[in-house]
């Protein structure tokens, strides 16, 4: 019953879906990094506190067929997809159901059949993945998309040029999801590159390219859906999402932007993705606040239950 | 069974892969237009692909293309190349198969030619296959006839994990012998003899075998025996051990430096054999260890005559 809150129900609101997926990431991410600390599974969490509105809201508006490849933070494209609690759990602790056997880091764990795709712990490398995936879309004639996502400290990495160079001329099915949070860890984009924004370096490789509001689900569902049909169309999409990592660095390292990102982070938190759903929903009246806290509490319930099973799992 | 050239085992094998795999795509550069014409005529521009000189993103791209059921072969220009895309080769193609736990395949070929003797300098004279020696799931072949070119090859496409393969172009227009059936990447015992084994690949089995002939004509005919290794990792051992079981005597010869690839890896096997079986130490007789010069590269790796020498030396 692991399955209840995921994107499956199509007759779902759109908007109750995103903020559901969106939720489930968020406690699903904090529970590894409690349950890290607390000793019980050993893999390092990358959380995408804040910045779940952009995978959430990418695979909403992708359809059966297309591909995913997540970043090392894009969690959130696992549950997009269709990847329950249970089966990512798997992953963690090794359970002999674990469909890719704990073979990969969690971050990393891959279900084909479901369109998550492996992707690289080499900043970079998987964008020609992806690309490898498009081109087999378009030679099959399939109408479908291959999408990948990414941080903006992506950008150094040369293998990005070289797909968008070839995936433009080739006019692949590709969508490039940058989540432009402007640290590459501890470094602020500013020391590395001259422009936070990512869409000019695009353009020029024959990417249709959109500066997207990363931290609304909403302005992401539609970029995405705009992206999708334009590249089945024929030209590849690079969706500069800009946001702000709110959570950690990772579980291991904790906090290590320094002293001055303290503005940027309350200032952020105003637009957190998920209040700013959650704000949404009761705005048009189809939420109460304790309506949204039952569920909350109820998913917090499952996760654990998940958790207890999966480790029981001989 | 066909009588062809090495160079032509190569296109006869690229021919035969991309009528019978349907799903099976080139990419390189200069290719359509240039090198493989007659194939993108015959095939079409969706099969036969023209790439930018991306070699990273070209084999990432195979491997993302291997992910929906593609196979792909990736044509580099020339082996020194390997280390442009090494990361997509190791941590893309090699990996796929086992981080994915058996659920995508990877049946990719890259394409490395070696471009001995052809005055590409330090930069382009290498052949690099012991670069890659401790890559686990990466299959490496070096073919040394046209028979091992064709089915090595053919071989390449049916396996789950990618395949390095090594063209010795030094060795191109050699003729031989392509089998009707596939030998399925065993090592080949390409001359018999009792008294010695040479074991190689690519033009170090070349050498080896014209050792054995030149050998054969100086009256000592069934003395040199010489195993083809074809594919250097996996590697044939029951082969290695049978023939050096047999003869009692073992010379090694790789054009790579002998710090790595298999040369010493064979050296290492041989004590799997039973004590005594041995009648001399096993030599290697191996590239220098050394970047090869523009103005000629045949001092310092193995030759007809260094080859001849050991042979000699160790039989008598």
């Amino acid at each position: 019953m692991e399955q209840s809150l995921l994107s499956t129900n199509s007759n779902e609101a759109i908007e109750w879906r995103l903020y559901r997926n969106m939720l489930l990431t968020r406690l699903f991410e904090e529970a590894l990094i409690r349950w890290e600390h607390e000793g019980k599974i050993s893999a390092q969490t990358f959380p995408s506190k804040g910045q779940e509105a952009i995978a959430i809201g990418c695979c909403a508006a992708l359809e059966k067929g297309d591909t995913v490849i997540p970043s090392f933070r894009t969690r959130g494209a696992m549950i997009g997809m269709g990847v329950s609690i249970a089966e990512q759990l798997r992953e963690f602790l090794h359970s002999p159901l674990a469909a890719g056997d704990a073979r990969d880091a969690p971050h990393h764990s891959s279900w084909p059949d479901r369109g998550v795709m492996p992707g690289s712990t080499m900043i970079g490398g998987h964008l020609a993945m992806a690309a490898g995936v498009a081109l087999a879309m378009q030679f099959e004639k399939q109408s479908t998309v291959s999408v990948a996502f990414f941080g903006d400290g992506t950008l150094g990495s040369g293998d990005l040029y070289e797909t968008m160079h070839i995936a433009g001329a080739w006019r692949l099915p590709l969508i490039l999801i940058c989540e432009n949070n402007g640290w590459e860890m501890a470094t602020p984009f500013s020391k590395v590159r001259r422009t936070r924004a990512l869409t000019p370096y695009a353009e020029p490789f024959g990417f249709a390219t959109r500066s997207v509001d990363g931290n609304d689900a909403l302005d992401v569902y539609h970029s995405a859906r705009w992206a999708r049909a334009t590249a089945r169309d024929g030209q590849p999409v690079f969706l500069d999402c800009l946001t702000l990592r709110l959570g950690l660095y990772s579980s291991h390292f904790g906090e290590v932007r320094g002293a001055g990102v303290e503005n940027d982070l309350a200032e952020w938190q105003t637009r957190d993705p998920l209040k700013r759903m959650a704000d949404w929903l009761m705005r048009n009246g189809s939420a109460r606040n304790e309506d949204l806290a039952r569920i909350e509490q109820e998913e917090e319930e499952k996760i654990e239950a998940a958790f207890d099973t999966v480790r029981g799992e001989k | 069974m066909v009588t062809l050239t090495y160079r032509d085992a190569v296109g006869k094998a690229l021919e035969d892969s991309m009528r019978e795999e349907p799903r099976l795509i080139l990419i390189g550069q200069n290719i359509a237009g240039h090198a493989l014409k007659i194939l993108a005529d015959r095939y079409g521009v969706e099969r036969v692909r023209d790439t930018s000189i991306s070699e990273s993103a070209m084999v990432g791209m195979a491997v993302g293309a291997a992910m929906k059921g593609m196979k792909v072969v990736v044509m580099i220009a020339y082996a020194d190349i390997a280390s442009v895309c090494h990361m997509a080769i190791v941590q893309s193609a090699a990996k796929l198969y086992y981080l994915s736990n058996r659920r995508l395949s990877c049946p990719v070929i890259i394409r490395l030619p070696i471009a001995r003797f052809r005055g590409h300098g330090p930069e382009g004279n290498q052949v690099g296959a012991s670069w890659f020696y401790n890559v686990p799931d990466l299959n490496i072949t070096m073919p040394g006839s046209a028979g091992e070119a064709y089915w090595n090859f053919r071989e390449a496409l049916q396996r789950p994990t990618p395949t390095l393969f090594f063209e010795d172009r030094s060795i191109h227009g050699r003729t031989g012998e392509v089998a009707d059936n596939n030998p399925g990447g065993n090592a080949q015992i390409t001359r018999s003899g009792d008294g010695l084994t040479i074991i190689g690949a690519g033009r170090a089995a070349a050498l080896a075998e014209d050792a054995a002939d030149q050998i054969a004509k100086q009256g000592y005919s069934g003395a040199v025996e010489v195993v083809s290794l074809g594919f250097i990792k996996p590697l044939d051992k029951d082969m290695v051990l049978r023939s050096t079981g047999k003869t009692g005597r073992a010379l090694i010869v790789q054009d790579e430096p002998a710090w790595s690839g298999y040369a010493p890896f064979v050296r290492c096997l041989l004590d799997d054999l039973p004590p005594g079986k041995l009648r001399c130490a096993p030599r290697i007789l191996a590239g220098a260890d050394q970047f090869l010069p523009f103005w000629d590269e045949r001092p310092f790796l193995p030759s007809l005559e260094s080859v001849l020498a050991v042979a000699r030396e160790l039989m008598q």
